[in-house]
C-alpha cells in the first residue's frame, strides 16, 4: 500500500490557491512539505516558478499542483480552502480519490445551499428553511467517504498572515484526532491554535460574522467612528447568536476566538473583503460595479441573503441583517438604513444569553 | 417458514460460545482489568473505584434487594469492605496493598461476569421452539370463539407476524459475519416477537441483554437465560460493573455472537420512535470491529453487520402505563403510576388472545444491513460507499497508514452510527390505519387551541373532543396523500391495508387501536362523529407518526 510509506513528513494538502489558501499553505509550510492545489495550470506555474501568488511569496516547502489524484494519494491531511459556491463541485471532483483515512479541515466561511434548477438566491419569492442550508463540514461528509472532518476559523486576515504577523485560530472537530493533527500541522511561533469540539458552532460563528462585516464597512464608509462601530459589534453579536441558536448551535462558540474574535477583526479592518464591499457601497458605488471589479469572493453577500430568507421563514427578527439585505438587494441607501436602525426599538441590552 | 440457515442448533454461534463460558469469562476479566487500568492510571484511583462499588452495592443490598440477588451478596461485599480497610497503603506495604487491590478488583469483576453471562442451552431452545408456537397457535384458535379450537392448530403465529426486508441477504450475511440487530422498542413483547420473527426466517438465536428484574420470576428467568438472554442490572451503576458489562458485550460480539441491542435503552415512553439512543453498548460493537481489523489483514478480518429493525404494532399492551410515565417525567402531571401491565401473566395472555382474535397484525421490517459505519454492504458483506463503489472500511481506523486505537474516535463513530440507525428507524416505520386515525384525531383536537401546550390538549373536556365525520375523513385523506408521497421517496413504509377505501381504513384503525385498552382512545359516537375517551392513549398512538411533518397537512 503506497500510503503506508508516507513518512512522518507526508505533505499536507491545501485545496485552493486563493489568497487565504495560499496564506494557510505558507503557515503549514513552516512545519513541513505542502502540496498547494489549483485547478489552473498558470497559477501552479506561478507558484512553482515565480514562487509568488497574488502578492504573497511562496515558502520553499510548498509545491504547486493540479493533480488531484496525486495530492490525495500523498496527503492524509487536507485543508480545503475554496469559496462556498464552488465547494460542493470541488468535493465531487476530489471524492473518487478520497479515502476513509483522510482528514479534512476546511477554512470556508460560507453556507452551502442546493437550489432547484432555474432558481437563484436573488429570487425574492424563494423561501429557505433552516434544513436547506448546510455548512462545509456537512458537504464533505455528504460528498465523500471522509468522516474525520474539522474546520479552521478565527480572526485570520490573509494579508496579515502573509505579512508574518501573529494570530490565533480555532480548529474545531468532533474528533480529538482531527484537532490534534490540525494543531500539529499548523501551529507555529506566530500562529496559535485552540481546539473545540463544537464544530457546528465554530462554523456558524465564522459564516455569520461576515454579515456584520458588510454593515461595519458601510459605517466606516459613511465616516463614523468607534462608538458606532462598538454599537454595531455588540448588537451584531447578539443577532448572530440568536440566528445560530435558531439553527441549533450552542452559544458558547460565539464567545471565543472564532466568534467575537473574528467579529472584531473583520468589522474593524479595511483588509476584510466583506468590510470593503460595505464601505464601497456606502460611498455610493453600485453592487454590480463592486462585484465586477473585485477579484475575491465576499461570502457575506450570499450569507446575508440566506439569513434574511431563513429568518423570514422561521419568524425571527434580525434588524441589522435584514436592513443590510435591503441595502444590498433592494436599493436602500446606507444612510436610510442607519436611520432606520437608530429608530428601531431595542428593548433590552443583553437579550441573547 | 424458512429452513434454518444452520440446521443443527449446537452449531449456532451462541451455542458454540455457551460451551466456552470459562474462556469468555477469562477474556472479560482480562479486558475489563485492562480497560480500568487504562482509564485510571493515577495511584489510588483503583482503590477509590473499589470503595465506590462497595459503598453503592451495600446501599443497593439494604434499600433495593431483589429476589434474584444471590444470598451471599451481603457477605461478599462485607468481605471486600474488610479487605479494603485492611489494605490501606498508609498502614501496610505499598506493593502488598496494590496486590490486594488487584485481587479485590478481580473478585468483583468475576462476580459481575458470572452474573451477566447467558447460559444458552440448545435443548431448552429446541423445546421452546417446538412448543411455544403451538401453544400460541392453539390459543389463537380458541380465541376465535370456540374453546374446542384449542385442539385444532389452524392459524399460527406466523400468520399474524409479517417480516419484510432483504431476508435472503440477511440469512446469507449471518454466515459471513456477526449480525447486530438494533430494533425499535415499544413493548416488552418485542423480544418475544423478534425471537419468533428470527426463527421464522431461519436465523440462529441471538443473544440479548434483559433487565435482571425479569429474572425475579424463576420460571421466566429460567427460559430467558437458556434462550440467550444475558443479564443487565440497571441498579448497578458503578464503573467496575459498567466496564464488565461492556467487556462482556465486546468479547461476545468479537467471538461472533449475533446480538440484539435495543439502542433506545428502554421502551419508548411516549409512543414515538426513538429520538436519541443509548450508545454505550453499541460502542462495544465498533470496538470489536476495530479489534478484528487490528488482529487480521483487512480482507480476512471478520465483519460485523448492523441490522436496524422497526417493529410495528397496532396497539401496545403497556401503552397507558408508558404514557403516564412519560407525562409524569415531563413534569406536569401528578399521577400515581398504575402497575406496569407486564407484571401480570393474565394481561400478557389477554394480549395474545386479542392479537389472535381480531384481525390484528405485527410487522417486523428489516432495513438493509450496513457495516458499522452505516455503509451499505453487498451480498457478500463487502462495504459499498454511497457512490456504489467498494470501500476499504478498515481505513476509518487508520491514522497515517496504521490502525490505531483511539477511544474518542470510536465514540464519535458510535454517535454517527446512532444517527444513521435513527434515520433507518424512521424510514422503516410502517404506517398502520390505527396510527393514522390516532394522529389525525389528536392533531384536529389540538388545532382547536391557540396555545399548543400538550397538557392543555390532554385535559380537554370530553364534550369538546367531538370531530365531525366529514372533517375527519377530509384530514385523513390529506395525511394519507402525504404518507404516500413520503413512501415514494423511501421516507416511511405503509401497511397494505392503507390502500383500501378511506372509510374502511378508518373503521379498521379505530377497531384496532382500541381493542385492548380498557378506555377507548378513539371511537365513532352515535352521531357518527369521532371522539376520544382517553386523550393520553390517543396521544401515545399519535406520537408514532411524529417527526414526519404530517401536521402540516391538517
Amino acid at each position: 500500500m503506497a500510503y503506508t510509506n508516507a513518512s512522518k513528513k507526508a505533505p499536507v494538502g491545501v485545496i485552493g490557491a486563493g489568497s487565504f489558501g495560499t496564506a494557510v499553505a505558507n503557515l503549514l509550510a513552516e512545519n513541513g512539505p505542502v502540496l498547494l492545489y489549483s485547478r489552473r495550470d498558470e497559477v501552479v506555474d506561478q507558484i512553482n516558478k515565480a514562487r509568488e501568488n497574488g502578492g504573497q511569496s511562496i515558502h520553499p516547502n510548498i509545491t504547486g499542483t493540479s493533480d488531484i489524484e496525486g495530492l490525495c494519494e500523498r496527503c492524509y491531511l487536507i485543508f480545503p480552502s475554496v469559496p462556498s459556491d464552488n465547494f460542493r463541485s470541488m468535493m465531487r471532483e476530489f471524492a473518487p480519490y478520497l479515502r476513509p483515512d483522510h482528514i479534512m479541515i476546511h477554512t470556508t466561511k460560507g453556507f452551502d445551499i442546493q437550489l432547484e434548477e432555474g432558481q437563484t438566491l436573488l429570487d425574492k419569492s424563494l423561501k429557505i428553511a433552516p434544513s436547506d442550508i448546510v455548512t462545509m463540514s456537512k458537504v464533505i461528509i455528504q460528498e465523500s467517504n471522509v468522516r474525520r472532518v474539522g474546520c479552521m476559523s478565527g480572526p485570520n486576515l490573509a494579508r496579515e498572515l502573509a505579512n508574518l504577523q501573529p494570530a490565533a485560530t480555532v480548529i474545531a472537530s468532533r474528533f480529538d484526532e482531527v484537532i490534534r493533527e490540525g494543531e500539529y500541522a499548523i501551529r507555529s511561533r506566530r500562529f496559535q491554535a485552540y481546539g473545540s469540539h463544537d464544530i457546528f458552532g465554530v462554523e456558524l460563528a465564522g459564516v455569520l460574522k461576515n454579515t456584520m462585516a458588510l454593515a461595519a464597512g458601510a459605517l466606516g464608509g459613511m465616516g463614523y467612528g468607534q462608538n458606532a462601530m462598538a454599537f454595531l459589534i455588540a448588537r451584531g453579536l447578539g443577532e448572530i447568536i440568536k440566528f445560530g441558536n435558531a439553527l441549533g448551535a450552542d452559544k458558547s462558540a460565539f464567545m471565543g476566538i472564532a466568534g467575537i474574535g473574528d467579529l472584531v477583526a473583520t468589522c474593524t479592518s479595511p483588509l476584510s473583503r466583506n468590510y470593503t464591499v460595505g464601505m464601497r457601497l456606502a460611498k455610493g458605488e453600485s453592487l454590480e460595479h463592486i462585484l465586477d471589479t473585485s477579484t475575491e469572493v465576499a461570502e457575506g453577500l450570499k450569507t446575508v441573503n440566506i439569513c434574511k430568507k431563513v429568518s423570514d421563514r422561521i419568524g425571527l427578527r434580525l434588524p441589522i441583517i435584514s436592513t443590510t439585505y435591503r441595502v444590498l438587494f433592494e436599493g436602500m441607501n446606507a444612510r436610510e438604513a442607519l436611520s432606520f436602525l437608530m429608530d428601531y426599538r431595542w428593548a433590552t441590552d443583553v437579550d441573547f444569553m | 417458514m424458512l429452513e434454518p440457515v444452520i440446521p443443527n442448533v449446537r452449531d449456532w454461534p451462541i451455542a458454540r460460545i455457551a460451551r466456552q463460558q470459562d474462556k469468555i469469562l477469562q477474556e472479560v476479566l482480562t479486558e475489563t482489568l485492562q480497560q480500568i487500568q487504562r482509564q485510571n492510571p493515577k495511584s489510588g484511583a483503583m482503590r477509590s473505584l473499589v470503595a465506590k462499588a462497595v459503598y453503592q452495592e451495600r446501599i443497593r443490598i439494604k434499600n433495593d434487594a431483589w429476589k434474584v440477588d444471590p444470598e451471599d451478596d451481603p457477605a461478599f461485599w462485607s468481605k471486600i469492605k474488610k479487605k479494603l480497610s485492611n489494605s490501606d497503603p498508609s498502614i501496610i506495604d505499598k506493593d502488598e496493598a496494590a496486590k490486594i487491590e488487584l485481587e479485590m478488583l478481580r473478585d468483583i469483576i468475576r462476580r459481575y461476569g458470572a452474573e451477566i453471562i447467558n447460559n444458552f442451552d440448545p435443548k431448552i431452545y429446541w423445546f421452546a421452539q417446538q412448543t411455544l408456537p403451538h401453544f400460541f397457535g392453539r390459543l389463537l384458535n380458541a380465541s376465535g370463539g370456540s374453546i374446542k379450537g384449542i385442539f385444532k392448530p389452524k392459524v399460527l403465529l406466523k400468520d399474524k407476524l409479517f417480516v419484510t426486508g432483504p431476508v435472503e441477504k440477511i440469512r446469507h450475511l449471518s454466515t459471513k459475519g456477526t449480525i447486530i440487530l438494533v430494533p425499535t422498542h415499544f413493548s416488552n413483547l418485542d423480544s418475544v416477537m423478534i425471537g419468533f420473527g428470527m426463527d421464522m426466517i431461519g436465523l440462529p438465536a441471538f443473544q440479548y441483554g434483559a433487565g435482571l428484574n425479569l429474572f425475579n420470576s424463576r420460571l421466566f428467568g429460567y427460559f430467558m437465560g437458556n434462550l440467550g438472554a444475558y443479564k443487565l442490572d440497571r441498579r448497578k451503576k458503578n464503573p467496575i460493573y459498567i466496564e464488565t458489562l461492556k467487556a462482556y458485550s465486546r468479547v461476545n460480539v468479537y467471538n461472533g455472537a449475533h446480538t440484539i441491542f435495543f439502542p433506545g435503552g428502554t421502551r419508548s415512553r411516549n409512543g414515538a420512535i426513538e429520538k436519541d439512543l443509548k450508545l454505550g453498548l453499541l460502542g462495544t460493537v465498533i470496538e470489536a470491529q476495530r479489534m478484528h481489523y487490528e488482529n487480521n489483514p483487512p480482507s480476512l478480518a471478520p465483519k460485523i453487520f448492523i441490522l436496524p429493525l422497526t417493529v410495528s404494532y397496532h396497539f401496545v399492551l403497556e401503552a397507558s402505563s408508558l404514557i403516564e410515565e412519560h407525562l409524569k417525567r415531563t413534569g406536569k402531571e401528578q399521577f400515581l403510576l398504575p402497575d406496569d401491565q407486564f407484571q401480570n401473566w393474565k394481561s400478557i395472555l389477554k394480549f395474545f388472545w386479542e392479537l389472535f382474535g381480531a384481525s390484528s397484525e405485527i410487522t417486523l421490517s428489516f432495513s438493509e444491513p450496513m457495516d458499522i459505519f452505516g455503509n451499505e454492504v453487498d451480498d457478500e458483506g463487502n462495504s459499498i460507499d454511497r457512490f456504489g463503489k467498494p470501500l476499504e472500511a478498515h481505513k476509518y481506523f487508520v491514522t497515517k497508514g496504521q490502525i490505531k486505537q483511539d477511544s474518542q474516535r470510536d465514540m464519535e463513530y458510535t454517535r454517527m452510527l446512532g444517527d444513521i440507525i435513527l434515520e433507518k428507524f424512521h424510514a422503516a416505520n410502517t404506517v398502520y390505519s390505527s396510527h393514522m386515525v390516532s394522529f389525525v384525531a389528536f392533531e384536529l383536537m389540538k388545532k382547536r387551541f391557540q396555545d399548543p401546550d400538550i397538557f392543555t390538549v390532554l385535559r380537554m373536556p370530553e364534550e369538546d373532543r367531538e370531530i365531525p365525520w366529514d372533517d375527519f375523513v377530509f384530514a385523513c385523506n390529506r395525511v394519507r396523500d402525504e404518507i404516500f408521497r413520503l413512501n415514494n421517496i423511501n421516507k416511511i413504509k405503509i401497511a397494505a391495508h392503507m390502500s383500501w377505501d378511506m372509510e374502511d381504513i378508518i373503521e379498521h384503525g379505530i377497531r384496532n387501536v382500541g381493542m385492548y385498552h380498557g378506555t377507548i382512545p378513539i371511537e365513532r359516537n352515535k352521531e357518527g362523529n369521532i371522539t376520544s375517551k382517553d386523550m393520553k392513549l390517543l396521544y401515545y398512538y399519535h406520537n408514532r407518526l411524529d417527526g414526519y411533518g404530517l401536521h402540516k397537512c391538517i
